[in-house]
């Protein structure tokens, strides 16, 4: 019987699909860490759904500029992926340099998505000029990470097993100075080697006073430069004090977090997988993962969004059977994305975060709340990762948090590399 | 035998025209073109609009240009003579030794001029690590206290040189061994009767007949120092980039990530410039040297 049942579905497979040609969609990414082996398990499972119809050939890529100028270059001369992961802050610039194509309200129809499926300024965040340019796939904010063993030690647990007493700059400041005298090696560490990397949590304190970073030609309007030194200010007190390490590089923090010389991290959701292996093998700590606390007047956290994104081929555009495959992908990757969310990130599509399922995932269900409070990088082509803000940020920054040279120097330094881009 | 000096010259011709007209297809058109490219606002893809000479105000008005080219003089001063030097002094050491010691020495001298500049960069980051780098407890009799190579500025550039001089010197090391293994032992020999010290041996045999080497060597490396780029982009990423700026990485900076390819190409063109002048000055004056 199970025989006869094999060889009958041998036989369907064999004899209907080979009528119908089969679909490639070309597929790049730069997800090279933990989160690119959760990708390449979405994509096989896709590959595998549609075994007779479609079939993404993928390849990852280096991240950052290296990525970007590709995708550019490669657009312009037709040689652009059907498909690729996009980061929001630089669809900006990808937009001027005509590298993307637009995202029409009938594609998004036929995916089953609309506006009221994402996070509102994750949705602002892929449209420029009114148009749509990309289809967000995540949300991936800074996070505090923390050691819960070390924290009950110190008294910073609360009764719901959440850090208390964090909000407000001097609560803060008080804990981590009690965690110092608790003897931890450190109190916190943020990457202070890498003035870009910090410009994720600068930008968030600077969000949390109501401030903003402008666009060309007003780059820190009014007295946003003032808030700007403030928050830069913070991590500079933190490195002081001895609470954080000095001109300390990622691999740096993260192992420092994990080696348990310091109860709290400030990092991206994306080193969740880091976390959750290691306690799976029985090596880590017992730890969690919330929303930055509110230092200044306000919540709030920086985010970006990996979205999928269609390249604007010069001289190829995609045959409608083409592009009708493109879309099946990003809806199934839509649709499945709670399987992402074990990468940290938190899924765009607001039906995925509102399963029960979700919920339930934890540390990602306690810090999600935070996509109501998130700030997207300022919309220009100057802005986003990798891009000169992040570069100026490089330069200005690590100076200042180390305590080389004064904040409001450092945005001041920074304020005229903006101005003077052309 | 006799033969038509015309012919000879048309079948010279004949077998020379591919490779001078690839050269020219490959090499001088785009050479070309890149001058053309300095008078435009190009972006990186696509043609720009005429600006004049706009891009040429702009660059000898520009404070990061100039402290690129300090930074790039800084470096080659670092490690061309120091490097050469180096490398000379290795040879010698590694010519006294025979048969399959000097092969294992040697390669253990060669063995990091394989490894990718990636592979470098890997492994003196982790050896620098200011938190669990090994160099750190070394550094810090110097020091006092951990010290972050690769974002305090003025340690930044003598360390590159010390990693590129650790990472470039195999080959330099090779050109010399095959030198010194050129000069006839006779020589020594008869210095020897002579009663010539061994200082003596080496200023008046070794030193001159090393010298067409010692030239080709210094102005191997001053060319491709001049062209320094990956070490530095990749010890410098995300830190003080600004601080620590060379030629080619501006060149880099401006054209893929500032996405301005007219001044990209007009930087470009100055460092074309000075790394002509530089090298043909450079070996005309070893040369002349030489020959006294």
């Amino acid at each position: 019987m199970k025989r006869l049942l094999s060889a009958a579905v041998l036989a369907a497979v064999f004899a209907a699909p080979m009528a119908m040609a089969k679909e490639t969609v070309v597929w790049w990414d730069f997800l090279g860490g933990g989160d690119g082996v959760r990708m390449k398990k979405l994509i096989e499972d896709f590959n595998a759904a549609h075994a007779d119809t479609i079939e993404i050939q993928a390849t990852t890529l280096d991240w950052g500029v290296p990525f970007y100028t590709k995708v550019q270059t490669s657009a312009a001369v037709g040689e652009g992926p059907d498909v690729m992961t996009y980061h929001a802050s630089r669809i900006p610039l990808a937009v001027s340099q005509s590298t993307l194509s637009e995202i029409t309200p009938e594609d998004m129809a036929t995916m089953g998505l609309s506006a009221d499926s994402f996070a509102k300024e994750t949705w602002d965040a892929v449209n420029v000029d009114g148009k749509q340019y990309a289809v967000p796939f995540d949300t991936h904010p800074i996070v505090l990470y923390y050691n819960k063993d070390l924290l009950e030690k110190s008294g910073l647990i609360g009764a719901d097993g959440l850090p208390t007493g964090l909000d407000g700059k001097d609560n803060f400041t008080a804990a981590l100075q009690k965690l110092k005298d608790d003897g931890n090696e450190w109190s916190i560490v943020q990457v202070t080697a890498d003035g870009g990397f910090a410009f994720r949590t600068i930008y968030s304190l600077l969000c949390q006073q109501n401030g903003v970073i402008g666009g060309d030609g007003a780059w820190f309007p009014d007295d946003n430069a003032d808030k700007l030194a403030n928050a830069v200010q913070v991590i500079a007190d933190w490195v002081g004090n001895g609470y954080n390490p000095s001109y300390t590089d990622y691999p740096s923090t993260v192992a420092l977090f994990t080696s348990g010389a310091s109860p709290f991290m400030i990092n991206g959701v994306w080193e969740v997988p880091t976390m959750a292996d290691l306690q799976s093998q029985g090596k880590l700590f017992n730890w969690g993962a919330i929303e930055l606390p509110v230092l200044f007047d306000k919540p709030c956290t920086y985010a970006d969004s990996h979205a999928f994104a269609i390249p604007n081929n010069a001289g190829k555009p995609a045959t409608p059977e083409k592009h009708a495959a493109v879309l099946e992908v990003v809806k199934y990757m839509s649709d499945n994305s709670l399987f992402w969310a074990t990468a940290g990130h938190v899924p765009a599509n607001v039906a995925v975060t509102e399963t029960a399922e979700y919920k339930a995932m934890q540390p990602q269900a306690t810090y999600a709340k935070l996509t109501a409070n998130q700030v997207f990088d300022p919309k220009s082509v100057h802005a986003g990762v990798a891009s000169a803000l992040f570069d100026a940020a490089g330069n200005a920054f690590t100076a200042a948090m180390n305590g080389e040279t004064d904040a409001a120097s450092a945005v001041a330094e920074m304020k005229a590399t903006m101005d003077a881009l052309q | 035998m006799l033969r038509n000096r015309r012919s000879d010259l048309v079948v010279a011709y004949l077998l020379t025209a591919p490779f001078i007209l690839i050269y020219a297809w490959l090499f001088v058109w785009p050479v070309i073109q890149m001058v053309m490219l300095t008078f435009t606002d190009a972006p990186l893809i696509g043609a720009g609009k005429s600006v004049g000479l706009a891009n040429y105000t702009r660059m000898f008005k520009d404070p990061i240009f100039f402290k690129a080219i300090w930074n790039t003089s800084y470096f080659v001063l670092l490690t061309v003579i120091p490097g050469t030097a180096v490398a000379l002094g290795i040879a010698l050491m590694v010519s006294r030794l025979g048969g399959w010691l000097q092969s294992a020495v040697l390669a253990a001298f060669f063995l990091p001029y394989i490894l990718p500049v990636t592979v470098v960069y890997v492994i003196w980051d982790w050896l620098t690590n200011v938190q669990f780098g090994m160099l750190q407890s070394v550094l810090e009799w110097v020091t006092g206290r951990p010290v972050n190579l690769w974002r305090a500025i003025p340690w930044f550039m003598p360390s590159v040189a010390v990693i590129t001089i650790w990472w470039t010197n195999g080959f330099s090391i090779l050109l010399f061994l095959a030198g010194l293994r050129n000069i006839p032992k006779d020589l020594y020999e008869a210095a020897a009767l002579d009663g010539a010290t061994r200082w003596q041996m080496f200023s008046r045999i070794t030193w001159p007949l090393i010298w067409p080497i010692t030239v080709l060597c210094l102005t191997i490396q001053l060319i491709l120092q001049l062209k320094i780029f990956d070490q530095v982009y990749l010890f410098a990423t995300g830190g003080r980039t600004q601080a620590t700026m060379v030629l080619v990485q501006y060149i880099y900076e401006q054209a893929f990530q500032k996405n301005s390819s007219g001044y990209a190409a007009t930087i470009a063109l100055a460092l074309f410039v000075i790394v002509v002048v530089f090298s043909v000055l450079q070996f005309q004056l070893l040369r002349i040297r030489g020959q006294k």
